[in-house]
C-alpha cells in the first residue's frame, strides 16, 4: 500500500471505525448522498441533473471496476468480510465527487469537499480503498459532471428554441 | 495570434514539463498526490471566485492564461490538473504514464502554437489546422524515449481526437484516449 493509504489504516479510532462501516452499506450512503442533495438543492431541475450525474458516474465506475478487477488492499491483508469485488475505482468516493462538484457554485462547496474526503478517508480506513482508487474517483466525477452538463445545457437550449 | 495564447500555450508545455520531472525523479504516487490535491485546493478557490471573493492567485491566471467564453474561472487549468490525475491514477506503468502526459502536456501546446498560424483547415473541422495536428503528432513522439515504437499508434489517435470538434474539453479527451489506449495494449 501507498503511503498516504497505510496512514489512514493504522488510523485506531472506535469512532471512526463506526462510522466507516455505517458509510460502507450501501443503503445507507444512498440514503446520505439522497438527502443532502435534496436539502441542499432546491431547484428541482438541479436535483434531477445531479441524480442524472450520479446515475452515470455510477455506471462509468462500474464498468471500470469489472474491466480492471483490481483486489481491494483488505483481501492482501487478510481482513475478515472483505468483499470479492474489485477495487478500482471506489464508487462510494466517485458519488461524493459527483455531488460535491455539483455544488461547486455554492456557499455550502467546503462542506461537500470536506463529506467527500471524509467518505474517502472511510474507504482507506477500512482498507477497502487504496488512495489510487479515491484519486481515480475525482477525474470520474468531474468528466462526468461536464459530460451531464454539457448535455443538460443542450438539451434545454432545444427546448427553449 | 494573441498573445494571451502563446502565454497559455508555453505555460501549459511548462506545466507538462514539471509533471514529467515530478514522475521522473520522485515518483507516480507523489505525482499523483500533488495532482488530486492541487485539484481539490484549486476548486475551493475556484468556489471562492464564484462567491465573489477576489484571489489573487486565480485572478492572475484569469488574467494572463484563461480563454473566454469558460464556463467558470479556472475552467483550463482544472482541465489539464484532471487530465494528469486521470493518466497518474488509471496507468500503473510509469513510462505510458510519461509518455501521455508528453502527448497531454507538449503535444497539445505545441499543436496550439503552430496551428494557429496554419493554413489548411481540417475537412472536418475548420477551427483546426493539418499543421497543427501534424505538430501534435510530431511533437508527441518525444515519448518514444519512454515506450518505444507504441507512441506512433499513441500519438496518431491523440491527435486525430484533439482534431475532432467536440463538446468536452482536449484536456479532458485526450488524456482519456491515450489512458484508454495505454490500458488496452
Amino acid at each position: 500500500m501507498d503511503a498516504i493509504s497505510n496512514f489512514a489504516y493504522s488510523i485506531n479510532s472506535e469512532l471512526l471505525t463506526k462510522v466507516s462501516l455505517l458509510l460502507d452499506n450501501h443503503i445507507v450512503f444512498v440514503l446520505v448522498i439522497m438527502a443532502l442533495v435534496l436539502i441542499k438543492e432546491s431547484r428541482n431541475a438541479k436535483r434531477l441533473k445531479i441524480f442524472a450525474a450520479l446515475l452515470l458516474a455510477f455506471f462509468f465506475a462500474t464498468c471500470i471496476k469489472i474491466l480492471t478487477g483490481v483486489e481491494r488492499p483488505c483481501a492482501s491483508l487478510d481482513i475478515p468480510n472483505c468483499p470479492s469485488s474489485s477495487s478500482f475505482p471506489s464508487l462510494h468516493a466517485t458519488l461524493a465527487f459527483v455531488v460535491m462538484i455539483s455544488f461547486l457554485n455554492k456557499r455550502s462547496y467546503w462542506m461537500f469537499v470536506l463529506f467527500a474526503l471524509f467518505v474517502s478517508l472511510t474507504r482507506l480506513v477500512l482498507a477497502m480503498h487504496s488512495f489510487r482508487d479515491i484519486a481515480a474517483a475525482l477525474p470520474i466525477a468531474l468528466i462526468t459532471y461536464n459530460i451531464v452538463d454539457v448535455l443538460w445545457r443542450s438539451f434545454t437550449w432545444k427546448r427553449l428554441k | 495570434m494573441e498573445e494571451i495564447e502563446i502565454k497559455r500555450q508555453l505555460f501549459h508545455i511548462l506545466i507538462g514539463v514539471i509533471a514529467l520531472l515530478i514522475l521522473v525523479f520522485i515518483g507516480k504516487g507523489t505525482l499523483m498526490a500533488f495532482s488530486f490535491f492541487t485539484l481539490i485546493i484549486g476548486l475551493l478557490l475556484v468556489n471562492l471566485t464564484f462567491l465573489g471573493k477576489k484571489i489573487l492567485l486565480v485572478e492572475f491566471f484569469r488574467k494572463h492564461f484563461e480563454r473566454k467564453n469558460i464556463p467558470f474561472p479556472g475552467w483550463g487549468s482544472a482541465c489539464y490538473a484532471t487530465g494528469v490525475l486521470l493518466i497518474t491514477s488509471f496507468l500503473t506503468n510509469q513510462n505510458a504514464i510519461a509518455a501521455s502526459i508528453i502527448i497531454l502536456g507538449i503535444g497539445d501546446g505545441v499543436s496550439t502554437l503552430i496551428g494557429r498560424n496554419g493554413r489548411i483547415p481540417l475537412p472536418y473541422n475548420r477551427k483546426k489546422t493539418l499543421e497543427g495536428s501534424f505538430a501534435f503528432f510530431l511533437s508527441s513522439l518525444l515519448g518514444y524515449s519512454f515506450v518505444g515504437p507504441l507512441i506512433i499508434p499513441a500519438a496518431f489517435l491523440a491527435a486525430i481526437s484533439e482534431s475532432l470538434d467536440l463538446p468536452i474539453d482536449d484536456n479532458l479527451f485526450v488524456p482519456i484516449i491515450t489512458t484508454a489506449f495505454f490500458m488496452v495494449v
